[in-house]
């Protein structure tokens, strides 16, 4: 079992969520970039649900970066949700880098997914 | 040695690749739970480490092998966290990298420790030193804060309005 997984979740119509549990860094963000190009490539909107997320770093913010960039040339919208309970090493980066507005990050998954959806729909 | 109060606890040394970081970080959890700092600290402390050694991993070899040092150094008050490379020195951007590196390194370091201290030269190694105090009065971030956002090239730039 990996204990650091992110796996996509094409459940919901036109988009696509990449599920990130337990610690990310440098070792798994070409992984990451991997799993968000996957994502990218359905051409729908993008969520990235950090929710089981333990800990992130700027190698992990660079990919998020990236991807949200690529969105948004392709108007494919882009959320990331992060969940009520969110874990400090999580929090933290995302607070003083001041990218929630950015990417943007919202708590909740399904509201994410909605913002998505509406963003691929313009 | 001069039986100064800061006495080395942890010394890793290992060599300089990305599957380390987590063992750096996992190694440092132990020894922040064994001193009780607060979590908010332990949590500064976890992610300052880890953009030390990306640093290490990314920049300081220019894609050859090389050593990784951590050290840690506790007192009754303070945990000190000494990383350190003999590579090439402390340079604007790296020499060669595969994905572009976001560059927010550094500034982080900066508001997550309450002090830190950066050491080297071109061609001689590196060595960043952080200082985390036990019982913090101020948030270090709110006395360094990141400032500027992600440019339009995918690097940090320090001088962009993050509300432009």
């Amino acid at each position: 079992m990996d204990a650091n997984p992110i796996v996509l979740d094409e459940s919901a119509d036109d988009v696509v969520v990449v599920v990130v549990e337990g610690e990310h860094d440098i070792y798994t963000a070409p992984t990451l970039r991997e799993r968000l190009d996957e994502a990218l490539e359905r051409r729908g909107g993008v969520v990235v649900d950090l929710t089981g997320a333990t800990f992130v770093d700027s190698s992990v913010l660079g990919a998020l970066l990236d991807a949200r960039r690529r969105a948004l040339d392709a108007d494919q919208g882009y959320v990331v949700c992060v969940g009520d309970q969110v874990e400090p090493g999580v929090q933290r980066i995302l607070d003083i880098t001041g990218l929630v507005p950015v990417l943007p990050v919202v708590g909740d998954r399904a509201q994410a997914i909605d913002y998505a959806r509406d963003g691929v729909r313009g | 040695m001069t039986g100064a109060a800061v006495v080395p606890e942890v010394r890793l040394t290992m060599p300089a690749r990305a599957e380390g970081v987590g063992v750096v970080r996992q190694a440092l959890a132990g020894m922040a739970d064994a001193l009780a700092f607060d979590a908010a600290v332990v949590a500064d402390m976890k992610m300052a480490v880890t953009e030390a050694c990306t640093n290490v991993v990314v920049h300081a070899y220019d894609g050859e092998e090389g050593t990784l040092e951590v050290e840690m150094l506790a007192d009754d008050a303070a945990l000190t966290i000494v990383v350190r490379d003999w590579g090439s020195g402390i340079q604007p951007r790296p020499a060669r990298r595969e994905a572009p590196a976001l560059g927010l390194g550094l500034p982080l370091i900066a508001a997550l420790s309450d002090s830190f201290e950066l050491k080297g030269s071109t061609n001689s190694g590196a060595e960043v030193r952080m200082t985390f105090v036990a019982d913090r009065s101020l948030d270090p971030a709110s006395l360094n804060p990141v400032t500027g956002t992600v440019g339009a090239d995918g690097r940090w730039d320090t001088e962009a309005d993050a509300d432009a």
